[in-house]
């Protein structure tokens, strides 16, 4: 059992979290209640990785007061090509935590990979973009 | 004396070549999933050529499946029945019954049904092989997403 690789999934879900704030203000009403509900697991995933640190004898590493996006979100467009990116990058670093991980650290790890990469393929599939699967979720294309 | 130039010859033994062979390799852990991935990329190659309309949804998936096939033949020891070449016999001759509607219904109780087997692969996976099955396991769970 490795808590870096905890933690390194814990510092995805904190920038998941922040990045679903100007998500959600550029977004149509229905895209909204998704972006909603995408922040609302991550805040779970969030708490449930803050326990399982300090289970572990870890220091979960707090949440950045601030985040610097990749670009300006301005628009619907670059709302949804950012939470695309988003749940990809977490869902790689939720992959990277599998071989690190054994019995339900490791189920707790491949339920985050799958349910990022399912909201990568929703949000792709909002913004249009095709085709919205990825044969290798979380692997660097 | 007709014995002991017989001797030789049968304790020798026409057979002996076959006694030395190793025995066969027990089957990889995940070779059941290879097999699995070769059906599901066949299952939705025999729903496109039923359907053509299905293929911009359907064709990254079976492609997604296909690539899934290769990557578990590489990490599998022992040699695969040609498996990254030749659709799986058992799945792509047998055309979908039914329509498009019914079609897409089967494949995607196949898509849960390989996504709980993949999950359960990695699960019960040695390190080194847990983050291919893990994005294959994501990978299906994905395809319930288009595949409808």
């Amino acid at each position: 059992m490795s808590p870096e690789a905890l933690a390194a999934a814990l510092d995805a879900e904190h920038a998941a979290i922040f990045a679903y704030g100007p998500i959600g203000v550029r977004l149509d009403t229905a895209s909204a209640a998704d972006a909603r509900q995408a922040e609302a697991t991550h805040r779970g995933r969030r708490d449930a990785l803050v326990l399982r640190l300090t289970e572990l004898g870890a220091t979960p590493p707090p949440a950045a007061p601030s985040y610097a996006l990749p670009y300006p979100v301005t628009d619907r467009a670059a709302a949804l090509k950012l939470a695309t990116e988003i749940e990809e990058r977490t869902a790689a670093v939720w992959r990277a935590a599998l071989p690190q991980t054994t019995e339900a650290d490791r189920s707790t790890a491949l339920a985050a990979l799958t349910d990022c990469a399912v909201r990568a393929t929703r949000w792709r599939r909002r913004a249009g973009v095709s085709p919205a699967t990825v044969p290798f979720p979380g692997r660097a294309a | 004396m007709g014995a002991a130039v017989l001797g030789p010859i049968s304790g020798c033994g026409l057979f002996g070549d076959e006694e030395e062979k190793a025995p066969p390799p027990a089957p990889d852990p995940l070779a059941p999933l290879l097999t699995e991935a070769l059906s599901l990329a066949g299952q939705h190659e025999a729903a496109i050529t039923a359907f053509p309309v299905l293929a911009d949804r359907l064709t990254p998936v079976a492609q997604a499946h296909r690539e899934h096939a290769t990557a578990l033949t590489k990490v599998i020891k022992a040699p695969a029945p040609s498996a990254s070449a030749s659709p799986d016999p058992s799945a792509s001759p047998t055309p979908p019954g039914g329509d498009a509607k019914s079609t897409l219904a089967a494949l995607r109780s196949a898509e849960v049904k390989g996504q709980k087997s993949a999950a359960q692969a990695c699960q019960a996976a040695p390190a080194d092989r847990a983050a291919l099955l893990g994005s294959i396991a994501a990978a299906r769970a994905t395809h319930l997403e288009v595949v409808r």
